[in-house]
C-alpha cells in the first residue's frame, strides 16, 4: 500500500453530507457536545439554534438550549455558564454581536473559553440583513481569537478546532468562528464530517476548568474590582496569551490535518509563488476571486490571492513573508473604518509591512460588497487589474476608494405618491367625552363612516397574505384623530413597510432597533415638548406619538419600554402579539404560550414545544401604574377603536400600553382567510381576555363566561398547525397544565374586575 | 439515498465547469425545497459536486425568490458564490412573476431551456415571456399538483430533471422520499406521482431565435438613487410610495369577487383587509339615497388573495373566485386619491 493510502486508511471514517454553513455549525456543535448554548435569534445566524433545537426534539443531542432575552442576555448566560465549568456555544450576527459587545471583553478578560459563531452581516443604520464584515471587524479587538471560515467545510472544521485552541492551558481565551452571512450560512455544499462523534470527543478531550463558580469547597472571587496599577498587568497577561495562541493554532491545525486530511494554515496562499500583484480578501469572496486569478494567470499575468484563516492573532510574519515579492496589492475590505482611509484589513496589513525593512509592496484599499452586494468573478478581476497596474507603474493612483458604487441616475426625481395627510382630513370622526367623574365615553365609532379617515399606511406593503398586523394597525388607527408620528421596532411590521427607496408610511415614521424603541420615542416626545416651550414649534401643535412593536421587540426591548413607562412620557405603545419572532422564521418569544411549537421550541418525541408559560405584558405594564393599559383583538373591532380613542386621550397624561393579539397564518400554520374565528377562540377560551385598566381600575370588556361562550383552550389550540399536537394523548399533561394556567389568570382577572383595589 | 452505479457526467458545462439551474418563484411555492432536493440528489446520490442556494430576504410568503443549483463533476471545486447569470435550465414556478421580475434575464437560445408553469402552449409561453428563442417547456404544474394532492415544486422538479437530462430517476425519487419521508409519509404517493407527471407531461419545443424579441442579457440591477443623488441618511421623502408596487404576483390563483348588489356598505371588509384594497368614496348610497361613504370596488393591484374579506362578509357580497376566469383589468377599481 502506498504511504498516502495507508495514512488515509488510518484516519477515522467520514461521510459526505449536503448542508449549509448554519446547518453544519449546528452539526459541529452536536459533535462537540456543548453543555450549554445561550443564544438569541438574529438573521442570518438563527438557523444554527433552530437546527440544534430540531435535533434536540428528535433526541439527537442533549445540549441545554437557553434563549436569552436579547443578545446581551444571551452573552450573559454564556458567560455565567463558562464560569460554572463547561463547554459553551453561542451564535449571532451584526447588531446582535454589537448588543453583546460589552460582554466580549468580560469573557476574554476574565479568561473563560467558549465558542461564538459570528455569521457576518452588515451592522445597522440603516438596517440591512445581508452579509458584510462590519460586525466581525468591530469585534476583532475584544481579546477573542478570531478564525475565518471561508466555506461550509471550513465552518465544520473550525468549529471542531475552536474549543481545542481556546481551552489550551497556555491560552484560555474565547474563540469566534466567523463566516459569511447568506453566502456561506445559507449555501448548501458537499461537506465531509466525522461519522462517529466520538472522534471529535477524543480530539477535544474532556473540558478541564481552571476555576468554577460551582465548587463551594474551593471558593474563588471571579471578576474583582481592579483599578490601576493592576489592570495593565492583567491586560499584559491577556496579550501574552493571545500571542501564545499562534503556536497553539499551528499545532491544532496540524493535528486536525492528521485526523481529517484537510489542511489549514494561517493564510491560504493561492498562486502566490511568483505573484507580483495580489488581492487580499476575506472569506467567501476570496473563493470567488480565485476564479479571477486563474483567468488572469491564463493570460500570463503574475497574480495571486491571499485569504486569512485567522485574523486574531493577526498572522503578521506570514503576511510579511507572503508579500516579499509582491509589488502591487489591493486589499478588499467588506466594511469601512470610517475616516481611517482604509478598511480594517488594509490598516492591519499596512501596519504589518511597517515592520519589514526592505518591503516594497504598495497597497490600495477597496471597500466592496457592503450590505451583501453581490461579488462576481469580474469584480475580482477588476481589482486584480488594479493591483497589476500598481505593480507595473509603482504608483498607487487611488489609495482608498469604494468599489462597485453607483452615483445614481442624473436628473432622476422620485415620483410623489401622496400629499401629506392634513390635520383636518384625519379629524372630527371619533371623539372622547369625559364625565365630571372622569369616566370616558367614545362617540362616533361607525366603521362605515370611518372609511373616510385617511389610512396612515399606504397599500403596497409586502406583508404575507392574511397578516394580522395590518388589520390591527388599521383598526387601531381608525380610533386616532389628527397628526401621528410612529416609531416601529424592528420586526415584521417594520420590514414589510419600508424597503428602500419605498415606504408604506404616509405619516412620519422612524425605526430604531428593538432594544431601544421606547427610549428613542421618549426622546422624540420630550424634544417636541421642549421645542414647544422654547417657541420653536407652535404651542397648540398636537401630535400623537405611537410606538409599534411585536411581542419579540418586547423581549429584547422590555427594559426601555418599562423605563419609558416609569418616566411617564406622553406616548402610546402598542404590541402586536403574533406569538413569536415571525420575521426571522418563527422562533419562540417569551410570549409564546406553553406547548406551542416554534422553530426554536419544536415538537418531537423528546420535547413538546415551548416549556414555559407565556409572558403577560399587559400585567407588567399595569404594575408600572401608567394611566391606561388595554388588550384588544380584531374580532371585536368596535372595542379596539374605542380603546384607541381612549388611549389617545390618556396619552395626554402619560404612557399608554396596549396589547393586540395578531394572526400570523405562516407561523401559526392556519388558513389565511379564517383569522377571525381563531382570534375569537383565543378570546373565548379566556387565553386572551379583552380588558382595560384605567388609572389602576380593571374592567373586563367582554366576558365569555357571562355570555355562555367560554370554550376549553383545546378548542382554540386544535385550530392551529403549531398547536395541534397538544391534542395528542402523549401531550395530555401539557394540555392540562395550559388549561390550569389560563384558568388561574382568568380567575385572577375577574377578581381584579370586581375589586377596584386590585 | 440510492446511489448511481456509475459516475454521472454532465452533458454540457459553462466556462467555469458548471451545469447551472435557476428557479424563479414566490415564497411559499417550495422552490427552495426543490433546490435543496435537486442539490442533494446530485451530490449524494449521483456523486457530483455542487452548491444549492437562494436569494434570501426576511421570511415572507408571496414575495419573489430565486433558487440556484450549481453542479460540477466530482473532482471539480466549487469556489464561486455569486448568483447564476446564464442558466442551462431556467424554471419559472409562478407565471405572474414575469409581470414584475425580469425572470428571463440571462436566458440564452441554444443554451437555456426555459420551463414555465402554465396552461399555455410553448409558442404562447414564448410570446408571453418575450423570449428571444430556444427550448421552451410548458407544464400545468398547478393542475397536476392539485390532481395529485402534491405541490407545484414536485411537478417542476420532474420537468427540470427532464430538461437537464442527466438526473438519475431512482436517485431523485429517493431524494424526495428522504426529504419528506418521516413527516409527510401520507403525501408520498402524490408527491412521487407529481414528480413523474412533471417529467412526462412537460411539453418541449425548440423555438428559433427569429428576431421577434430581443435578447435579454443578465444585468446587475443598479438603483436610480445613488451616492450623488440619494438624500443623506437614507431618508425617504416620498411618503406612501409603496403604492407604486404591484402585489398581484403574490396571489396564487384566487381572488375575492365583489357583488355590489348584495353590498350593504357596512364597512367590515375594510376592517379585515390587511392590504387596504377596498375603494370608498363619499357619495349617495345606491339603496337609501342618503349621503355617506360608498364602496366602489377592489383595487386588485394590492390584493394578495388572502380571502379574509370573503369570510367576514355577512351578506354574501364578497365571494372567492378563480383569477384566471376573471377579466382583472375590468373588475379593478383604482383608488381615486391614488391617481
Amino acid at each position: 500500500m502506498p504511504e498516502t493510502a495507508k495514512k488515509r486508511a488510518a484516519r477515522p471514517a467520514q461521510e459526505v453530507v449536503v448542508q449549509s454553513g448554519n446547518e453544519i455549525a449546528a452539526m459541529a456543535a452536536k459533535h462537540v457536545n456543548y453543555h450549554i448554548m445561550g443564544y438569541y435569534p438574529i438573521t442570518p445566524s438563527t438557523e444554527i439554534a433552530e437546527t440544534l433545537d430540531a435535533m434536540k426534539a428528535e433526541g439527537e443531542h442533549t445540549i441545554r438550549m437557553i434563549p436569552g432575552d436579547g443578545e446581551h442576555g444571551a452573552a450573559g448566560i454564556c458567560y455565567g455558564a463558562t464560569t460554572a465549568g463547561g463547554r459553551v456555544f453561542n451564535a449571532t450576527s451584526a447588531n446582535g454581536l454589537l448588543f453583546a459587545f460589552e460582554q466580549l471583553p468580560v469573557q476574554s478578560g476574565t479568561r473563560f473559553p467558549m465558542v461564538f459563531n459570528i455569521v457576518t452581516r452588515s451592522v445597522s443604520g440603516p438596517l440591512d440583513i445581508r452579509g458584510d464584515h462590519s460586525d466581525i471587524m468591530l469585534a476583532m479587538n475584544t481579546g477573542w481569537i478570531v478564525l475565518m471560515a471561508s466555506d461550509v467545510q471550513a465552518v465544520y472544521d473550525m468549529n471542531i478546532m475552536a474549543p481545542r485552541i481556546g481551552e489550551e492551558m497556555s491560552v484560555r481565551l474565547p474563540v469566534m468562528v466567523a463566516f459569511d452571512g447568506f453566502f456561506t450560512s445559507h449555501q448548501k455544499r458537499r461537506v465531509e464530517i466525522f461519522s462517529d462523534m466520538q472522534v471529535v470527543q477524543d480530539f477535544l478531550g474532556p473540558f478541564v476548568p481552571t476555576v468554577t463558580t460551582v465548587d463551594p469547597r474551593k471558593p474563588v472571587t471571579i471578576g474583582p474590582y481592579m483599578n490601576d496599577p493592576d489592570l495593565i498587568n492583567n491586560k499584559k497577561q491577556q496579550s501574552d496569551a493571545i500571542i501564545r495562541s499562534h503556536a497553539v493554532i499551528r499545532k491544532v491545525f496540524a493535528e486536525f490535518e492528521a485526523l481529517s486530511g484537510r489542511r489549514y494554515d494561517f493564510l491560504d496562499l493561492y498562486r502566490m509563488e511568483d505573484a507580483e500583484a495580489a488581492l487580499f480578501i476575506v472569506n467567501s469572496a476570496a473563493e470567488t476571486a480565485k476564479e479571477a486569478v486563474d483567468a488572469l494567470r491564463k493570460q500570463g499575468k503574475k497574480v495571486g490571492l491571499i485569504r486569512p484563516n485567522v485574523i486574531r492573532p493577526f498572522p503578521l510574519e506570514e503576511i510579511r513573508q507572503a508579500l516579499r515579492k509582491v509589488k502591487g496589492l489591493v486589499v478588499a475590505d467588506r466594511q469601512d473604518n470610517f475616516g481611517a482611509y482604509g478598511g480594517a484589513m488594509t490598516l492591519e496589513i499596512k501596519a504589518a509591512l511597517q515592520g519589514e525593512k526592505d518591503n516594497k509592496t504598495m497597497v490600495a484599499s477597496r471597500i466592496y460588497g457592503i450590505g451583501g452586494k453581490e461579488f462576481f468573478v469580474e469584480d475580482a478581476e477588476a481589482m486584480l487589474r488594479e493591483a497589476l497596474e500598481i505593480a507595473e507603474t509603482k504608483k498607487v493612483k487611488v489609495p482608498y476608494d469604494y468599489f462597485g458604487v453607483n452615483p445614481g441616475e442624473k436628473g432622476f426625481t422620485p415620483a410623489v405618491a401622496f400629499a401629506p395627510i392634513t390635520e383636518k382630513e384625519s379629524s372630527g370622526i371619533t371623539r372622547v367625552e369625559v364625565s365630571p367623574e372622569g369616566k370616558m365615553e367614545v362617540r362616533g365609532i361607525n366603521v362605515r363612516a370611518l372609511t373616510e379617515r385617511p389610512k396612515r399606511l399606504a397599500p403596497g406593503h409586502g406583508a404575507c397574505p392574511g397578516c394580522g398586523i395590518f388589520v390591527n394597525l388599521n383598526q387601531f388607527l381608525k380610533g386616532i384623530e389628527g397628526f401621528v408620528t410612529v416609531l416601529f421596532h424592528t420586526g415584521c411590521g417594520m420590514v414589510v413597510t419600508t424597503g428602500y427607496p419605498y415606504t408604506s408610511h404616509k405619516v412620519t415614521y422612524i425605526h430604531n432597533l428593538f432594544q431601544n424603541g421606547a427610549a428613542t420615542l421618549s426622546g422624540v416626545v420630550e424634544m417636541f415638548e421642549e421645542r414647544k416651550k422654547r417657541g420653536e414649534i407652535p404651542k397648540e401643535e398636537k401630535i400623537t406619538f405611537l410606538m409599534v412593536t411585536g411581542d419579540g421587540g418586547h423581549d429584547i426591548g422590555m427594559g426601555p419600554s418599562i423605563g419609558a413607562a416609569m418616566r411617564g412620557h406622553r406616548m402610546i405603545i402598542i404590541e402586536y402579539d403574533n406569538q413569536g419572532y415571525q420575521n426571522t422564521g418563527s422562533q419562540l418569544s417569551f410570549t409564546v404560550p406553553m406547548g406551542h411549537s416554534t422553530s426554536t421550541s419544536n415538537y418531537g418525541p423528546y420535547q413538546h414545544g415551548k416549556s414555559t408559560h407565556h409572558k403577560d405584558t399587559a400585567q407588567i405594564f399595569s404594575a408600572c401604574n401608567i394611566p391606561y393599559v388595554f388588550t384588544a383583538a380584531e374580532n371585536n373591532h368596535r372595542d379596539m377603536i374605542r380603546k384607541a380613542a381612549k388611549a389617545q386621550k390618556y396619552a395626554e397624561e402619560g404612557l399608554v400600553f396596549g396589547k393586540l393579539i395578531s394572526m400570523c397564518p405562516l407561523a401559526w400554520r392556519t388558513e389565511e382567510r379564517i383569522s377571525v374565528p381563531i382570534i375569537q377562540a383565543a378570546v373565548d377560551s379566556c387565553f386572551f381576555p379583552l380588558y382595560e385598566i384605567e388609572r389602576g381600575i380593571t374592567t373586563i370588556n367582554y366576558d365569555p363566561e357571562e355570555k355562555g361562550k367560554k370554550i376549553p383552550v383545546a378548542d382554540w389550540l386544535k385550530q392551529m398547525g403549531k398547536t395541534r399536537h397538544l391534542l395528542k394523548t402523549e401531550c395530555k399533561p401539557d394540555l392540562e397544565t395550559i388549561q390550569t394556567e389560563v384558568d388561574r389568570r382568568w380567575a385572577r382577572l375577574k377578581e381584579m374586575h370586581k375589586n377596584p383595589l386590585l | 439515498m440510492t446511489r448511481s452505479m456509475t459516475a454521472v457526467k454532465l452533458p454540457v458545462k459553462n466556462d467555469l465547469g458548471f451545469f447551472e439551474i435557476r428557479l424563479e418563484s414566490i415564497g411559499g411555492l417550495g422552490a427552495n425545497v426543490a433546490g435543496k432536493i435537486l442539490t442533494e440528489a446530485a451530490i449524494i446520490g449521483m456523486g457530483l459536486n455542487g452548491a444549492g442556494f437562494a436569494s434570501y430576504g426576511s421570511e415572507k410568503k408571496g414575495t419573489p425568490v430565486k433558487s440556484f443549483i450549481r453542479l460540477c463533476e466530482a473532482d471539480h471545486q466549487v469556489r464561486i458564490n455569486s448568483p447564476i447569470e446564464e442558466p442551462h435550465v431556467l424554471a419559472i414556478f409562478h407565471e405572474a412573476l414575469a409581470k414584475s421580475v425580469p425572470v428571463t434575464a440571462g436566458a440564452v437560445p441554444g443554451k437555456t431551456t426555459v420551463i414555465l408553469n402554465t396552461r399555455k402552449t410553448p409558442q404562447e409561453a414564448r410570446d408571453f415571456l418575450k423570449l428571444e428563442g430556444g427550448k421552451v417547456g410548458v407544464v400545468d404544474a398547478m393542475e397536476i399538483a392539485m390532481a395529485t394532492g402534491s405541490r407545484v415544486n414536485m411537478v417542476m422538479m420532474g420537468a427540470i430533471a427532464k430538461a437537464a437530462g442527466f438526473f438519475d430517476w431512482k436517485v431523485l425519487e429517493d431524494a424526495v422520499r428522504e426529504a419528506f419521508g418521516k413527516k409527510y409519509a401520507a403525501l408520498m404517493k402524490g408527491n412521487l406521482e407529481a414528480l413523474k407527471r412533471g417529467h412526462d407531461e412537460v411539453k418541449m419545443e425548440d423555438i428559433p431565435a427569429d428576431g421577434k424579441y430581443p435578447a435579454t442579457p443578465f444585468r446587475r440591477e443598479e438603483p436610480k438613487l445613488g451616492y450623488e443623488n440619494a438624500p443623506m441618511g437614507g431618508t425617504i421623502y416620498e411618503v406612501g410610495n409603496m403604492r407604486f408596487k404591484d402585489l398581484s404576483t403574490s396571489r396564487t390563483g384566487v381572488i375575492p369577487l365583489l357583488l355590489l348588489d348584495k353590498c350593504t356598505r357596512c364597512g367590515e371588509c375594510d376592517i379585515t383587509c390587511p392590504d387596504y384594497c377596498f375603494v370608498w368614496e363619499r357619495g349617495k348610497d345606491p339603496k337609501t339615497g342618503k349621503d355617506g361613504m360608498v364602496l366602489l370596488g377592489i383595487d386588485y393591484q394590492y390584493c394578495k388573495g388572502c380571502l379574509r374579506c370573503t369570510h367576514i362578509c355577512k351578506f354574501g357580497a364578497l365571494v372567492p373566485a378563480k383569477e384566471a376566469e376573471q377579466d382583472m383589468e375590468a373588475i379593478t377599481v383604482k383608488q381615486k386619491a391614488l391617481k
